[in-house]
């Protein structure tokens, strides 16, 4: 079921609304219609009595040749039947009926009644005199220019086409205010973006809204977020990193220059092209961790093996004792991990430490279990970082400033120790501990690890 | 070009770029292999249908027909070993090198030296299996018993509890005792797949061999790292 706030609500109300209304609408008015063209209307019947008066004027003032003088005035002005008749249903005037005409007297139509729009002829109309009703009544086929009803196909049409035709028009209008024009301010802003790179956002009306086209330009604002963030990183990783490559070619264009012994010249080279070659495939892995959306591989890592693993590789590169690298972490420590990427953080990490260290300083690895999940630490004896630089040190070509010792290195390796641990579901923060810095991994446990 | 002499490694090298392509054909050629250089995909696909050799050095990007289609197309007839040079590093690429039957790929930039191992180890596989149809030759083991039912070790009647991979490793490396054996060619013989710089599987299995070595309290001998070589087992130092 569709939420409180959803499109649907809105569009069940409208609908069910309007076409309650239009059926109501049809009905009723076709209903008044119907009557109103039923009856004469009160010109007509003025007209009718008119005459009738003038009837009975005649036959008071000349009896029957007044009346046949009258009747010969009135067919000259009506083309329809006219006769005056006593209450005896007998002329008034000197005409006798023909059969027919006997016959249609019995049924003669009073002015209040209706009348129907089905039979052939015109009806007979019979109007009492007005003064004494006793006396005769005039008998006349009621002239066609008062027949009700005469409009009936226009208001037919009218109120089954003009009036529901303008009201849905009015319907489709609140429609596609309510649905498409927000639609419209998506695409404007789309469009937006061509000029201005990922800068501006849909205004807080389009974004309010309860409903699903609200989500949406949340939505939309949310991809331009990340959009922009991901543009912004790749652009800031592409000056930093042609910045970087600066020094190393400048270095090598000086060499170039001036070194005149051929070793020593190589030498520099070999060293040189080393270094930018690890700063390209670090930018690129970086980058690379950035933008890939597939999930690696995961399985169950022993995180006392790995540690062997790196700390035997770390030794031999720092050149440390291996009772410097201490691991407390238990045999029982499994962890659901993608192994390369879990092996560059770890060993991103563990280089940052050892860079860091003082002469003599000792790294240690602890961790504990967690319910799901293993924090494991790994912590130096390096001074630590500032606390406002905490986070810091994670964004990528970012180097602390004399504060700790050591130096080297392009300032990548915690940011892609970061990125890798993300994409395989574990977080990377730091915190002082005091004596140093000490890094902080959650990662998810193995399925086999201990209660 | 005469294939009756191909048994100290007759080399195709499929590469376009002429300074690069002029490199490897040298520095291969000085190393004792004999080498073909041709610099079109078309040409390429042919020349390996109509030679017999023994390893295909392939680029990626070439003129006339991708270094992918030439992998599969030249699928179809041959499983002489390929392995792929590219500049484009990414994993997605090596993936579909090693779908298509690679043998192994080569992130560029590389070394001769790196060029050479990989070369060499491919080389050194095809051998082994063309020989092992002659029935495995196993060292005598003093004390470690090789288990190939149960893909275990054991010593002193305890299991190491190995799994396959790692009962292959060392299995390979008990075959080679005392000769340090490339990762390229552990890779190669034991794991089945091509080495990449980033694969760390190989040094965690080694980190496993000897933990579970350890536990099950042998030390006679034992995996020692041969820094830029590879691994070797041979007498522990402190046994």
């Amino acid at each position: 079921m569709p939420g409180r706030h959803s499109l649907f609500w809105k569009l069940v109300v409208l609908l069910v609304a309007f076409c309650l209304l239009m059926i109501w609408l049809s009905w009723s008015w076709g209903r008044y219609m119907e009557t109103q063209n039923a009856f004469l209307s009160s010109e007509a019947r003025q007209a009718l009595k008119g005459y009738a008066a003038q009837a009975e004027q005649a036959w008071q003032d000349a009896g029957t040749e007044g009346v046949d003088r009258w009747l010969a005035a009135i067919r000259q002005r009506e083309n329809g039947w006219v006769a005056v008749i006593g209450p005896d249903l007998q002329p008034l005037g000197s005409t006798p009926w023909t059969a027919a005409q006997s016959q249609r007297l019995t049924f003669l139509r009073g002015l209040e009644w209706p009348v129907s729009r089905r039979s052939q002829l015109l009806p007979w109309m019979r109007v009492p005199f007005p003064h004494d009703a006793g006396a005769g009544s005039l008998v006349i086929e009621l002239p066609e220019r008062f027949m009700p009803g005469r409009y009936a196909l226009l208001w037919h049409l009218t109120i089954t086409g003009i009036i529901p035709g303008v009201f849905t028009f009015l319907l489709c209008m609140g429609l596609y205010r309510l649905l498409i024009a927000p639609l419209n301010r998506l695409r404007e802003q789309a469009n937006a973006w061509r000029a201005d790179p990922l800068q501006g956002r849909l205004t807080a009306q389009a974004t309010g809204r309860g409903d699903e086209l609200g989500e949406l330009g949340r939505a939309f604002d949310h991809m331009a977020e990340r959009l922009q963030s991901t543009v912004a990183l790749q652009r800031q990783l592409l000056r930093d990193l042609s910045h970087e490559l600066r020094t190393p070619l400048s270095r090598l264009r000086v060499a170039g220059d001036s070194e005149q012994d051929c070793a020593r010249l190589r030498d520099r080279v070999q060293r040189e092209v080393q270094g930018m070659q690890r700063l390209v495939d670090d930018t690129l892995q970086l980058a690379w961790l950035d933008t890939e959306r597939t999930a690696p591989a995961l399985e169950p890592i022993q995180v006392q093996a790995l540690w062997d693993m790196l700390a035997e590789n770390a030794c031999y590169e720092s050149g440390w004792p291996s009772s410097q690298l201490q691991c407390r972490v238990s045999a029982d420590c499994w962890v659901q991990g993608n192994l390369n990427a879990l092996a560059q953080a770890l060993e991103n990490i563990l280089r940052n430490a050892i860079r860091h260290s003082p002469p003599g300083g000792v790294i240690s690895l602890a961790g504990r279990r967690e319910g799901d999940q293993w924090l494991v630490w790994l912590e130096d004896q390096g001074g630590g970082v500032a606390e406002r630089d905490l986070e810091r040190i994670f964004h990528p070509f970012i180097r602390l400033d004399g504060s700790r010792p050591g130096d080297g290195g392009f300032g990548l390796g915690l940011s892609i120790a970061r990125n890798a641990l993300a994409r395989q579901g574990g977080t990377l923060w730091a915190q002082n501990s005091g004596a140093g810095l000490r890094l902080n991994l959650r990662i998810p446990a193995a399925y086999n690890s201990m209660e | 070009m005469n294939p009756a002499t191909h048994c100290a490694g007759h080399i195709l090298a499929i590469e376009d770029d002429p300074v690069l392509g002029a490199y490897v054909h040298e520095q291969l050629g000085r190393s004792g292999f004999q080498v073909t250089w041709c610099q079109n995909g078309k040409d390429g696909l042919a020349l390996a249908r109509g030679e017999g050799f023994d390893v295909v050095l392939m680029d990626i990007l070439l003129p006339g027909m991708n270094g992918l289609d030439v992998l599969q197309h030249l699928r179809e007839h041959s499983a002489t070993p390929v392995i792929l040079m590219s500049a484009l590093g990414a994993e997605a690429d090596r993936i579909s090198g090693f779908r298509r039957g690679a043998d192994d790929y080569l992130p560029k930039p590389f070394s001769v030296d790196e060029l050479q191992v990989r070369v060499e180890a491919i080389l050194r596989r095809v051998a082994l299996e063309r020989r092992r149809s002659q029935g495995p030759v196993r060292p005598e083991s003093d004390d470690l018993q090789f288990d190939d039912l149960h893909f275990d070790v054991t010593f002193a009647g305890r299991a190491a509890g190995l799994t396959r991979s790692e009962f292959r490793l060392l299995d390979t490396l008990n075959r080679h005792a005392d000769e340090v054996l490339s990762k390229a060619f552990l890779y190669q013989h034991a794991l089945q797949r091509g080495y990449a710089q980033h694969d760390r599987s190989l040094d965690m299995h080694v980190s496993q061999i000897r933990r579970k070595l350890k536990a099950a309290g042998y030390q006679a001998r034992q995996v020692r790292t041969v820094w830029g070589k590879g691994y070797v087992l041979s007498p522990g130092e402190d046994a």
